[in-house]
């Protein structure tokens, strides 16, 4: 990748941190400072930008549009592990927000450290479901649009290269405030002197720190059947838990829908808020479109307490052409003498 | 991803692709003008160089790791050019990138893995290859095929094939000497080169000529829309007892821009936008194809030593002609002389016949080409002349145009063929 890419990158993100900051960050508007800013960037003036910036962080420090924007200074000057830090604490501070992400990513993989900018980009994808669904999609058609290209090449009946990718529909265009972030982050303004001072959609999120998605305890079971000392039973328990882990992930890739799906307990919660029949629907497309698909968890940790447990692994997920590593979080609860997943957590 | 595409173009080996010094003028003109090109493309079918020029742009893309700008071109070429299954192949590699890594060029699913499918694109690789090969090493400007020891001003363009760089390379002739003019992509027969037996799916390997162009109205669709013959089996090819016929240069079907390497039954096969080139270009019977094995290609001053040495062999046969010595003439015959399947004892007659008028008008001879049959490698053959010309004999007008073929035996060249061949 070029120097220019970098700049590229590194530029087109700026613009649109600039507008969700503006729209999300409730406290008053310097548009002219970041306007002034972002013009002795472009005009390549970095000193002249940085003492601008740095004046300004003077006055309010944890102002994030201007200390992204002083990110983006120390990358252009190539000053890259300062501009790291930078883009990693507003990561650290604002985590639901994808423009440090990819900066990240941009910079890491400037220095050659490709696995640290693709976990960077993974999370930037990750900061919205439905970039993540996107995302998704797109390398279905990707893969869709490969496998025609490939059966053109080799003459091959077009009809015959697998069956067509069955995309998963966003159903939920709006979500309560906070659920997620604005999905008008998508870097697609040119500039932000063209960038209306109007907001582009009535969806303004506020940014908050994510409540931690772990699960850590859960009701003291009263009437526990205790045969064994609670540490034995819940080590046993904990193996079955894993194992109905491994048993979903092994359905999953049989494309056993019938086993796939008996996995889910009848209080699961479909994402999205979704009925069940939908998610139902949705998953059996999504399996049974793919010609195979392999799902290996790895770095699997269980934590059972009484009937209910958390099982939390790295997921390798390969189908045809496609194939993406994530963290994955089950929620399950013991029902009978099986372990049945509440809740499916990505990332 | 940037990892991912490291690995396609060492894949594809195109890391020298990308200083791109290597592109010769036309090919730098192509790369210019990006819209125009795409749009001239859909309204001019012949477009010379387009489709493979376009496919070398991706690739050198590629190997400058600029993914993306070859996803866009490959997009465009595969649009232009739907049936150009290499660059569809690229193109499908392309997008795989965009999902997960490239392991090696061509890398099709597992589910598309079928019977049939390793075989063609084993093929498509080696086209990538051959592709490739003939344009990292390009003539040297100045030189020319070791074949053409003289032309004459009626040869206004030589066709010369290179087997094993699959390329077919088309030169005008002019009073400034000879020169490159465009080289394409060609296929050969399943079985490869030297054809021998009828049905032994080979290509002829020698000199020919171009003989008269059957009507694209008559060609079925495999044949592209066009085909020019040689005249193989030559002379020399029956002294060998070669067999077979109908070795023609032709276009591609429809469903295929390009064929692979080798797949013809023995005729060599263009793409169609270069076969109507090349059929726009070149006069029928006055055209040498040269199909040999590898060309090497020498300048004119390497090349005059062989073609002096010739010239005095063929200087001493037309004075023994002017001369009207008959004992002498005779000597510069090949026991198995042939003419048109005349016997020597059968021909002579009228040969010493003509002689008899010769000291009071001399026989002339005008636009002389000289083309040495160089012995292929491994082969048992003699190296052949052969000679065209037009003679003016003693008190006729018009003058004949004839070809020779010379056989070498130690020092000695001897003619074992000679007759009047038809211009137009």
């Amino acid at each position: 990748m070029t120097s220019t890419h970098t700049k590229a990158h590194l530029h087109s993100t700026l613009c649109s941190l600039l507008l969700v900051s503006a729209l999300v960050v409730s406290q008053p508007v310097f548009a002219d400072d970041y306007a002034d800013v972002n013009r002795l960037i472009k005009a390549n003036q970095m000193s002249e930008a940085l003492s601008k910036a740095d004046q300004y962080l003077a006055l309010k420090p944890r102002d994030p549009q201007m200390r992204f924007l002083r990110g983006v200074i120390q990358s252009d000057s190539g000053k890259t592990n300062e501009a790291i830090s930078i883009f990693s604490r507003l990561i650290e501070e604002y985590p639901e927000l994808p423009e440090p992400y990819n900066n990240l990513a941009v910079l890491y993989a400037g220095s050659g450290q490709f696995d640290k900018a693709r976990t960077s980009l993974e999370m930037a994808i990750r900061t919205n479901p439905s970039y993540a669904t996107a995302h998704e999609n797109l390398g279905d058609i990707y893969a869709k649009l490969a496998s025609q290209a490939y059966a053109k090449a080799l003459q091959l009946d077009a009809s015959n290269t697998g069956v067509v990718p069955k995309l998963a529909l966003i159903r939920d265009l709006f979500l309560p405030a906070g659920s997620r972030p604005s999905v008008n982050v998508k870097p697609t303004l040119p500039t932000v002197a063209t960038a209306p001072a109007t907001p582009v959609s009535p969806v303004v999120a506020p940014i908050q720190p994510k409540a931690p998605t772990v699960v850590t305890a859960s009701p003291n079971g009263i009437n526990q059947p205790s045969v064994a000392p609670p540490a034995v039973s819940n080590a046993l328990a904990g193996q079955d838990a894993e194992s109905a882990a491994l048993a979903w992930a092994k359905a999953w890739s049989d494309r056993d829908m019938k086993a796939y799906l008996s996995s889910y307990s009848q209080d699961f919660s479909p994402p999205h808020k979704q009925t069940r029949a939908a998610w139902e629907e949705e998953r059996k497309s999504r399996i049974m479109g793919k010609a195979r698909i392999a799902v290996k968890l790895t770095e699997i940790t269980v934590k059972v307490n009484g009937t209910t447990g958390v099982v939390k692994f790295k997921q390798d997920y390969k189908a045809d052409s496609l194939a993406t590593t994530s963290r994955k979080t089950l929620e399950m609860v013991k029902s009978g003498d099986r372990w049945l997943i509440t809740k499916e957590i990505s990332g | 991803m940037f990892r991912f595409l490291r690995c396609l173009a060492a894949c594809l080996a195109v890391s020298f692709l990308s200083d791109g010094a290597w592109l010769s003028d036309s090919w730098a003109q192509t790369r210019t003008g990006q819209k125009s090109r795409a749009a001239k493309a859909r309204s001019n079918a012949t477009v010379n160089y387009e489709a493979e020029a376009r496919l070398i742009e991706v690739y050198r893309l590629i190997g400058a790791g600029k993914s993306r700008e070859a996803l866009g071109l490959s997009s465009q070429l595969v649009a232009d050019f739907p049936h150009f299954q290499l660059a569809q192949l690229i193109h499908g590699d392309l997008l795989s990138l965009q999902t997960k890594p490239i392991k090696t060029f061509g890398d099709i699913p597992a589910t598309m893995n079928k019977n049939g499918t390793v075989a063609a694109l084993t093929e498509l690789r080696e086209e990538s290859v051959q592709r490739f090969r003939a344009l990292r090493d390009r003539p040297q400007a100045g030189t020319v095929p070791s074949q053409l020891l003289g032309l004459s001003t009626r040869n206004k363009h030589v066709i010369a094939v290179d087997a094993s760089k699959s390329r077919l390379y088309l030169l005008s002739n002019s009073p400034q000497g000879l020169h490159l003019v465009a080289d394409f992509y060609i296929s050969v027969g399943k079985s490869g080169i030297s054809k021998y037996l009828e049905g032994d799916l080979k290509t002829p390997l020698g000199i020919y000529y171009l003989t008269t162009p059957i009507d694209p109205k008559l060609l079925a669709p495999l044949y592209g829309g066009g085909a020019l013959p040689i005249n193989y089996p030559n002379p020399f090819d029956l002294r060998l007892g070669k067999t077979g016929s109908g070795i023609w240069l032709h276009g591609s079907p429809p469903e295929r821009y390009s064929r692979q390497p080798k797949s013809t039954d023995g005729c060599i096969v263009l793409a169609n936008p270069d076969l109507q080139k090349l059929m726009a270009t070149v006069a029928i019977k006055t055209t040498p194809v040269i199909i040999a094995s590898q060309l090497q290609w020498l300048t004119p001053v390497q090349l005059q030593p062989e073609r002096r040495q010739f010239e005095a062999s063929l200087d001493a046969w037309r004075a023994a002609k002017n001369n009207g010595q008959a004992e002498l003439l005779y000597s510069f015959y090949a026991a198995d002389f042939n003419n048109y399947g005349r016997t020597l004892k059968d021909w002579w007659p009228s040969v010493a016949q003509s002689l008899k008028m010769a000291h009071r008008r001399p026989f002339q001879w005008h636009e002389v080409a000289v083309l040495l049959w160089r012995t292929e490698p491994g082969s048992k053959n003699p190296n052949v002349m052969v000679v065209t010309y037009d003679e003016y004999s003693p008190g006729i007008k018009q003058p004949t145009t004839k070809r020779q073929y010379w056989v070498q035996a130690g020092n000695q060249w001897k003619i074992f063929f000679e007759g009047a061949i038809a211009t137009s």
